[in-house]
Parts: C-alpha cells; structure tokens; sequence
C-alpha cells in the first residue's frame, strides 16, 4: 500500500513538473488552443478545412521570412531591413523573371538578399555590435533598401508577363511546401550542425564564444547571409502569388516576422528557442489573424490586441530568465 | 570624545565557497592616517565594502564615535560621514567638476530651476578651502587622474565624509601628483578628517600614515605603529604562512622551448616582454593586479592584438591576431572570469564541453555526431573527476571547481599544448583547489605547458617551475625555483 502511494505521488510530481515545464516553454501552445476552441464556439465557419488551408497559405510567407529571422534571434541579433528586403527582391525577380527567365532571376533574387544581409552582418561583426547596434543599423539598412527599391522601380508597381512557370510557386499549396521545407532545413541547421551550435552560443554568452578560439564575426556574417536569403525566398513566393510586385510590398512585414518568433517563444536576448517556437509562432498570429476577421473585429482593435500579445510574449520571456537566473 | 573615529568589531562575511572575513576586529583612532595591507583577495575589499554599505549582509557590529551604525547601503554610508574612493572614479565624464560634486543634491528654487550660481560658487569656495587648483566648470574627462582625484576629495568632504578611504590612490599618479596627493593627506589630518589608506607600495605607508594594519587570508594579523615597524617585517606578515602540502608534489621532464617571446608590446599596456616556456613546464606569472599579466596572456592567445613583437611557437615565427588563430596553434586562454568568459554558464555541460573543437565530433566536419559527443563529455567528466548529475546540467548550477575543470577540459579536448591558466583556482574552495593542481601536474606530465597567473604568492611558489614577476607591464624579475623565496617576488612586484 504504502509502495504504491509512494509510486503515485512521484507519478503527481513528475506530472507537474512537466506541467510546468510545457507552460514554461509551450505557453503560446495553450493560447493557440484557446483561441481555437472559442472561435469554433463563436462561428462555424472557422473550423473547417477550408478556413484552415486559407490559414495556412496566409501565413507561409511571413512564415518563411521568420525561419531567417529565428536564427538571427538566437544568436542575439535582430534584423528589421528584411521588409525591405522582401520589396526590393520582389521587384528585382519580376524583371529578371521577365528579362533572363525563371532560375536565373531566383538566383539572382536569392543573391542579393543574401548579399544585403551580408552587409548588415559584416557591419555588425566589425563594429562588435550587440542586440541595440543591431536594431539601429538594420534600421538603417532598412531605410536605404527601401531607398533603393524605389530609384530600381521608378516607384512603379511592377506587372508580370502572365502565369507560366514562375506564377506556380506561389500557387495551391506550393507556398506551405515551401515553407515546410525551410522550416525542416532551419531546424537541422539548428540542431544538427557546428554552425548551428555556434548560432546557440553566440546568444548564450558572445564574448565565452571567442574565448574559446571561434571566429564569431565570421559566423555572424553566416546567420545575417542566410536570413537575407530567406527574406528573398519570401519574396519570391508572394511575388510568384500576387503576380505582381509593389516596391512597397514588405513594408511592416520584420515586425509581423519578428512577433511571430518571440510571441512563439524564442528568447529576444539569444541562446534559447528552436523551430518549434517559431512555428508555434506564426501559426498563433495567423489563427489570431483570421479568428479576429472571422468575428468581424476591424483592422485597428486588431492591431491592440496583436501589440498586447506581443507585449505579453516579451513579458513572459523576460519573467521565465528572471527566474531562472536566481538559482 | 570618544578616541576611535570607527571600531569595527568581529566582522564575519562568508560568500558561497569562501570565508572573506574571518572575525577581522579593525579599529581605527580619530585624525589618523591608517594603512590597510595585504595580498590580493586577503580581503581589503571586502572588509571596505562593507563599510561603504555594498554589502549589507555580514555578521558583527560597526561603531563610529563609539556609537553603533547599521550600513545598508551607500548612503547609509554616507550619512555616517564615510566615503570611499575607488580605484575607478565614480566621475561622469561628459559633466562639469560642479555638478560631479553635487550631482544627486543640486540647489534648485522652488520652481525646480537650478541654481547653477550658487552651484558654481560653492564648488569654487570648495576647491579654495581645499587649496586645489581646479575650475569648476572643467569638464571631467578632461582633468587627469590627480586633479580627478582631488573632485573625489573635494565631493566626499562636500558631504561632511569624516573617514576617507583610498583604495589605491597612487596606483594612476606621477611622482610630482603624489607628493601633492600626500599634501593634500596632511591637510585633512590637521583637519580632524581620519583616512583609510589602502596600498601596495610600501615606501608610501611609511611616509604618509600613523598605522599599519596587515590582513591575510580574512584575518587581522597585526595591527602596529608604522613607525616601529619595517618593510620587511611588513611583507613577512602578508606572506608569511607555511607553504608546504597545500601542493602536491610532481616528478616530471622539462623538454625543449615550446614558446619563446620577444620584444612583445602592446601600447601602454605590455612594454617589451621577452620570456620563453618550455615542454612540460609551469611558469608562474605573479605580479599586483594591473601590472599587465592578463594583458599579456590576452595578448599570446590572440583575445586583444599585438602592437609589435615575435612570437615563436615550436620553432616557427607565429601571427597570432585571433582567438581562432591561438587556438590553431594549440595555445589555450583559461580566463579569470570564468562565468563570463570561460562558459555559457547557462548552457549544459554537454554543450560547453565540445564547443572548441566541433569538428571533431561531425560527420565530414558538416553534421554532428550527436552519439560521439556524448561519448566525448563522459568521458572528460570521467578523466577530469567533473562532479554533475547529468550531462544536460547547466554549468551555472555546478561548484566553481567543477566548472574550472569543464573549461579546462574543453581545451583539452581541443588538444591545446600551451594552456595559460589566469586565476585558475579564484572563488575555489580548498578541496577543488588541491584537484585542480593534480589536474595541472597531469597535464604537464603528458608534455603540454602551463604559464598560470595567480595572485596568490603561495599557489605561485608551490605550483610553478619558474615564476615570472611583472608589474607596470614589464617582466621586473625571473626566478628558478631554487631561488624563489617570497620576500624576494613581492619586492619585484611591488618595484
């Protein structure tokens, strides 16, 4: 009798600590399932495949410009030019698409994102910057692709040739493949690489991380390359939807990426977060998105309560380091 | 009148691990200039704190004019008339000698407009009274470090301090700024001021202090007049402890030059250094703190650049302007800091174990190989006797001995030949000191080299081959080990 007791009380405890511990880390995963089931109650039209695929496909792009902007997050930086970055790859790939044909102008899309990412990161690197150079020389860089996005453009919204091959990217469930994909591959990056590892320590402490003989400029220049290519890998595929390309197409869309990451969890000041969160992330904002519209919430209230939610992520961020540093 | 200005009675503090204070009664008397001496970490600092309020937790009593005093904070502190110049003056640079002076109590009307006349004028008459030669509407970062100090002098008399402590006062100053600094000691005496002086040099208590009070180890050894007493018998009261089975002994070879030195220097910082290191060697560096030792072991790992100078490492001239590039030529930098510098503390074990030599745990250097990871930290933790409940443990819940001997294993498992070890044993307690000197011995023992930095005398004479002496950013002295007595590296060190 008494065995079992014992047995069953270690059984409550292990339970509650689990507990704790996926409201610790999956917290937005409760929230998600909320929403879930109070909009279900509200209306019918939500939970129906339908809805569900329209969310799905809503969400991939800012979805893929997150998977980028989670390892920039993690290794303790911030990029805000990949809005711009979206804009200027967007215009850029319609002409090329127009002008040199479909690879070519992916690769030449994908090459300049990189590039402009590059240059943030070189900038970083070089400057020995941390979380606040980061912000403002993003910001900068924000304003000057931006600048550049409309002397390539002449400020005009930029037609396409019509369907063909480069319009079925962002066709039917294309785009959710897509980003399925950079989600699989971000994660292996993550996890299962040195650049990865290097990634979790340059958040975790930058300055243990060159002590112990790493080149960390070098691999801050890697995390900002691969999360321009992202941005232009998003570019792509709603530019490729649309079929047409606005030189202001990405503007706002680094803080709707940005949100999704830290609301998902992953640590605004580095070195904690995986793919998961992320994609617990965006898969929030969007339900939320589309549950608001469902209700006929109009644009504005819908802002306060996305703010709210971000605030809150961060709060709950900030509270969980809280309390583990005071071990 | 009561005849002491401060009586600090049965002071005890204890941080995890480490006893600072041990029962340290320290009296001073009313007008005098007191000598507070001791090592490195025999707790001066400490004890100094606590009567600045820094640390308000310890266990005893502290009186001033005889009357019991509780310091919580520093402006408990304050209000008792005590103040502490630190070694890094606590200026703004970018404002006005004036508003340093008044900052947080600037005159203002009833408006909230500040009276930047009045201001102005009371500084003024401050520095006029005081004799100092300063404007008070100089911009701080402009003034030296003597006419810094003296703004330092000038707030802490602002707010009626009667005890002055100074921490190091001359450590930045000319010869010609501390004649004036004494000047300025004995003006403050006539005044009734009482003044705590805390040095490494020796000469200066003689001239300018009444008495001399030696700590070590936490613990008051002797409190005497400065005048009976002499230099030597100073220095023998900080060292003077017995030495021997605090180490372990060792039998090993000494090989051939694997490090040699020449003319290394780093503007104002490291001022041609030349010193070799030899297979299987410990070479202990010793020397005050700021006389360019971390610099120096900074400088050979690749952590802050050379100015101009050689480096050999095994017979071949090497360039070394990265921590990548040390790495690459085997040199190791276990730093002094070790939460900061020398872990991702909150990382696991796991994790921190590996990071310096990933490759080496990958598939064809592009994936890793989760598998041999694991294999690898078990069996470190085995061979470096790391004391954790699992692998996935942060460091940040482990001892600071089994930390140190994590860092220490991720550059073994680096495969580094010339580890420079900065502090290695600081803030360990005393069983995981004797653990981690075995674990220095077994690696000189398998050929690697070992340059350790330490600030404690004893650790230096025990643990090392050779000791190196520097102060001011030069090698003052190198001593064989026959030779090494430590009156002989504290007066190097001291200059």
């Amino acid at each position: 009798m008494i065995k079992s007791e014992n047995i069953a009380g270690s059984m409550d405890r292990f339970f509650i600590s689990k507990i704790r511990y996926i409201f610790q880390n999956y917290a937005v995963a409760l929230v998600l399932i909320a929403i879930v089931i109070l909009v279900s109650l509200y209306s019918h039209s939500f939970l129906t495949i339908q809805n569900f695929d329209n969310i799905l496909k809503q969400i991939s792009v800012i979805g893929i410009l997150s998977c980028g902007m989670t390892l920039v997050i993690i290794s303790g930086g911030i990029d805000l030019s990949v809005g711009s970055i979206v804009s200027l790859a967007g215009v850029i790939v319609i002409n090329q698409v127009n002008t040199m044909g479909v690879l070519p102008a992916i690769i030449v899309t994908l090459g300049t994102g990189a590039l402009l990412g590059a240059i943030s990161g070189l900038i970083l690197a070089k400057i020995k910057g941390r979380l606040g150079e980061a912000f403002i020389i993003t910001f900068g860089m924000m304003s000057v692709i931006a600048s550049l996005t409309m002397i390539y453009s002449g400020g005009i919204f930029q037609q396409g040739s019509g369907t063909g091959l480069f319009g079925k990217i962002g066709l039917g469930v294309a785009p959710v493949i897509i980003f399925i994909v950079i989600i699989v591959i971000t994660q292996f990056l993550l996890t299962n690489t040195p650049l990865g590892r290097v990634i979790y320590f340059l958040g975790g402490n930058i300055e243990a991380t060159s002590m112990s003989g790493i080149n960390v400029s070098f691999y801050r220049v890697m995390v900002f390359t691969l999360n321009g290519i992202t941005a232009a890998a998003a570019a792509i595929v709603l530019t490729s939807r649309v079929g047409a390309a606005s030189p202001a197409a990405g503007t706002g869309y680094e803080l709707d990426a940005i949100a999704a990451v830290v609301v998902g969890g992953v640590s605004l000041s580095g070195g904690r977060g995986s793919m998961i969160n992320t994609v617990l992330g965006v898969v929030v904002m969007g339900v939320l998105g589309n549950a608001l519209n469902i209700m006929n919430i109009s644009s504005y209230p819908q802002n306060i309560i996305k703010g709210i939610i971000i605030i809150l992520a961060v709060g709950i961020d900030i509270w969980n380091k809280n309390r583990q540093w005071k071990v | 009148m009561h005849e002491f200005a401060l009586e600090m009675m049965d002071i005890t503090k204890v941080f995890p691990g480490v006893k600072a204070l041990d029962k340290v009664n320290f009296n001073v008397k009313k007008g005098e200039v007191h000598a507070l001496v001791g090592e490195n970490g025999a707790g001066k600092s400490t004890l100094m704190k606590i009567l600045d309020g820094v640390y308000s937790s310890y266990d005893g009593e502290i009186r001033i004019n005889g009357e019991k005093v509780l310091l919580r904070d520093t402006n408990d502190a304050k209000k008792n008339g005590i103040s502490l110049i630190f070694q890094e003056f606590n200026l703004i640079p970018s404002l006005s000698v004036a508003e340093n002076i008044y900052l947080g109590r600037l005159e203002s009307n009833k408006l909230g407009v500040l009276n930047w006349k009045r201001i102005k004028e009371s500084a003024a008459d401050l520095f006029q009274a005081l004799g100092f030669n300063i404007s008070a509407d100089a911009i701080v970062e402009n003034l030296s470090i003597a006419e810094k100090q003296m703004v330092e002098i000038a707030k802490a008399l602002s707010i009626n301090a009667r005890i002055i402590i100074m921490d190091e006062p001359t450590a930045a100053l000319t010869q010609s700024e501390i004649l004036k600094l004494f000047k300025i000691i004995r003006e403050l005496k006539c005044k009734g001021v009482t003044i705590i002086y805390i040095s490494h040099r020796l000469e200066e208590i003689f001239e300018i202090t009444d008495t001399t009070t030696v700590l070590r180890d936490g613990q008051i050894i002797d409190t005497v007049k400065t005048c009976n007493t002499s230099k030597a018998e100073i220095i023998e009261k900080m060292v003077g402890r017995s030495i021997d089975r605090e180490f372990p002994v060792c039998q090993k070879e000494i090989g051939e030059t694997i490090l040699e030195v020449k003319d290394l220097i780093r503007k104002d910082v490291l001022k041609e250094i030349n010193f070799n290191l030899r297979a299987g060697e410990i070479l202990g560096i010793s020397g005050l703190v700021g006389s360019g030792r971390t610099e120096l072991a900074r400088t050979i790992f690749g952590a802050d650049a050379v100015d101009s100078g050689e480096l050999k490492i095994k017979n071949k001239v090497v360039r070394i302007y990265s921590t990548l590039q040390g790495k690459k030529n085997s040199v190791a930098l276990v730093p002094e800091d070790r939460k900061d510098q020398g872990l991702v503390v909150n990382f696991s074990v796991l994790l921190n174990m590996t990071i310096c030599n990933l490759k080496k745990v990958t598939f064809k250097n592009l994936i890793l190989n989760k598998r041999k990871e694991k294999l690898v930290c078990g069996e470190y933790i085995k061979k470096l006797g790391v004391k954790t409940p699992s692998m996935q443990q942060k460091c940040i819940n482990l001892s600071g001995g089994n930390q140190q001997k994590i860092v220490l294993a991720k550059w073994l498992f680096a495969d580094a030949d010339i580890l420079i070890l900065d502090e290695p044993t600081r803030g360990i307690d005393v069983g995981a000191k004797f653990e981690i000197y075995l674990l220095m011995h077994e690696m000189v023992k398998t050929g690697k080299s070992i340059i350790m930095i330490s600030s404690e005398l004893p650790e230096v004479i025990g643990m090392s081959d050779r000791i190196l002496v520097m102060s001011e950013g030069k090698v003052k002295g190198c001593f064989e080990k026959k030779d090494i007595n430590p009156e002989l590296i504290m007066k190097a060190a001291i200059g």
